[in-house]
């Protein structure tokens, strides 16, 4: 039973940080300090661009959900992940967290080594690391760079248009100053690499 | 002490069909709460509050009043800590709502509010744990010191997380409690049910899964703005909001199920005549207190009637009134656990 509440509880908490947390820790700088020649990234998220042969105009579709995350972006919340916000980094409170969790790694420790079953602190020890290491997985492949750059995505695009196909894949939302817009509103930048034709080098 | 606890071990003939047919229904149920908590989240969720919250308490409160012992014995200080932190507990969680009204705390400051509560919480439930363990001294529970000190740690990081995590934790105890009564009465269920029990994170899994791309649900009007609120939509700003409401929907579900169908359906045939005051141990003890009992299940009975009649009358508020007030019930759960492990 508790194994399985564990399990319940490990389902929610993987799935509530995998859900929010930002997938690409090496962007992290140009989302803390804005550069101001080149624009602010505020939102890092997904596009899918599709055709429609019935449509009359051009559309672009935003969630209600993302556009909450650019308004909370422009009023300059902590980051762009709301677990990473809400895990607010109020000085007093997270003197309080770290003493607690000395404390508690402390008492742990001690516990641990005072054990006279020490097979099943073995156990224990192997159960906390494994909840680490899941953890850090996790953290890994959500926070971290693991999967493949997001130009991999956007390669098939002109294939797919062509065949009237959507392409899914990640995109940054920048906030550009209008003057370096040149006249422009909005516009869609994709990572494409010039494909050579067969023979051509 | 032992009238209070009247367990038999269940006579086992067509033990292996009942479990069969028991386990196809239960799975049946399960696929049910998922299919109505996806579906329709915010409509399912107002009607399943209405129907069973007021007479899952009434439940609960019966399910306690039969495992109270006529006296508390060795267990004296267990029950009083239990009951002295329930009430100072719950009446400063329901004072909170008063104080922020007042403003008088920044955010800042109102977080660290809230985390004080939350570790009020955490170090009433290990002095529970503590007291519990001093009546079995063959079990070893001193891990609660850092998994207590841990768990406060986590909350000081992030208090509204951690009071998010307490209600999608709290349905879940009801299975736990499920667990350890099947054990005791009819053993013979216990490996069936555990195995039941796996499929729970998988369909959570699922769910979230197939959940987590949804767009979030329209809270334009002030009921499904609370009910989006109570799920978690605005500490994960982030994560679909239907998402959020249908997990914790389809959590709600099983715990209802649980306090309401499950527990009393798999208790003695005695214990089912729920009517009869006569079959709770304290009341049916020579030295017991049925007057006291009849006139706590009749109040509560008022209860759950004021309560349906304030849900036809102004739901919001009601809503609003009733989760704060239920904290009791979620406190409640935790000393009797502690007694059934």
């Amino acid at each position: 039973m508790k194994a399985t509440l564990v399990a319940c509880c490990l389902v929610l908490l993987i799935a509530g940080s995998a859900q929010t947390a930002n997938a690409d820790l090496a962007r992290d700088p140009k989302y803390s300090r804005a550069a101001p020649e080149k624009g602010k990234f505020v939102l890092h998220t997904s596009l899918e661009i599709a055709t429609d042969a019935k449509a009359y105009e051009a559309r672009l579709q935003i969630s209600q959900s993302d556009l909450k995350s650019f308004q909370a972006a422009l009023k300059g919340d902590v980051g762009n992940s709301p677990v990473v916000g809400g895990i607010a980094f109020s000085a007093p409170r997270t003197i309080v967290a770290g003493l607690l969790m000395f404390m508690a790694v402390s008492v742990a420790g001690v516990l641990i080594a005072r054990s006279s079953s020490f097979g099943r602190a073995q156990k224990t020890i192997g159960a906390v690391l494994l909840v680490a290491v899941l953890l850090g997985a996790a953290a890994i492949i959500t926070r971290g760079n693991a999967g493949p750059p997001g130009s991999w995505r956007w390669r098939n695009l002109p294939q797919a248009l062509a065949e009237g196909k959507p392409t899914l894949g990640s995109v940054d939302i920048e906030i550009v100053p209008d003057d370096q817009m040149n006249g422009r509103n909005m516009r869609l930048i994709i990572p494409l690499k010039k494909q050579n034709a067969p023979g051509e080098e | 002490m032992q009238n209070a606890v009247r367990l038999k071990t269940w006579p086992t003939m067509r033990v292996a069909t009942d479990v069969k047919v028991s386990v196809a229904m239960v799975g049946l149920c399960v696929v049910a709460a998922v299919a109505f908590a996806s579906w329709l989240p915010l409509q399912v969720s107002i009607i399943t509050l209405f129907l069973f919250a007021g007479p899952h308490n009434w439940f609960e409160l019966r399910y306690f009043l039969m495992r109270l012992p006529v006296r508390f014995g060795r267990s004296r200080n267990f029950f009083l800590t239990a009951f002295a932190g329930l009430g100072v507990l719950t009446l400063t969680y329901v004072s909170l709502p008063f104080i922020y009204n007042a403003a008088l705390w920044s955010e800042g400051a109102w977080s660290v509010v809230i985390a004080s509560w939350n570790t009020a919480l955490l170090f009433w439930l290990a002095l529970l744990v503590w007291l519990r363990s001093r009546q079995k001294p063959r079990s070893n529970w001193t891990w609660i010191i850092p998994v207590g000190l841990a768990l406060c740690s986590l909350n000081w990081l992030g208090p509204d997380l951690f009071s998010l995590a307490i209600v999608y934790v709290h349905p879940l105890i009801a299975l736990w409690f499920l667990d350890r009564h099947l054990r005791r009465t009819r053993p013979a269920w216990s490996r069936a049910y555990r195995r039941c029990l796996w499929l729970l994170p998988v369909v959570l899994t699922a769910m979230i899964w197939q959940l987590s791309r949804t767009s979030p649900l329209a809270d334009d009007n002030g009921l499904f703005w609370r009910i989006t609120q109570h799920s978690g939509a605005e500490v994960l700003p982030q994560v679909s909001s239907h998402m959020l409401v249908s997990v914790h929907l389809f959590l709600e579900m099983l715990h209802y199920g649980v306090w309401i169908v499950a527990l009393p359906l798999i208790g003695s045939v005695a214990a089912r005549r729920l009517w009869e005051v006569k079959t709770v141990p304290i009341a049916r003890h020579p030295r017991g207190f049925p007057r006291t009992v009849s006139a706590l299940l009749v109040c509560a009975v008022a209860a759950v009637v004021v309560l349906w009649f304030g849900f036809s009358i102004d739901y919001a508020t009601t809503r609003d009134i009733y989760f704060t007030v239920a904290i009791a019930h979620v406190l409640a759960e935790a000393p009797f656990l502690l007694r059934m492990l």
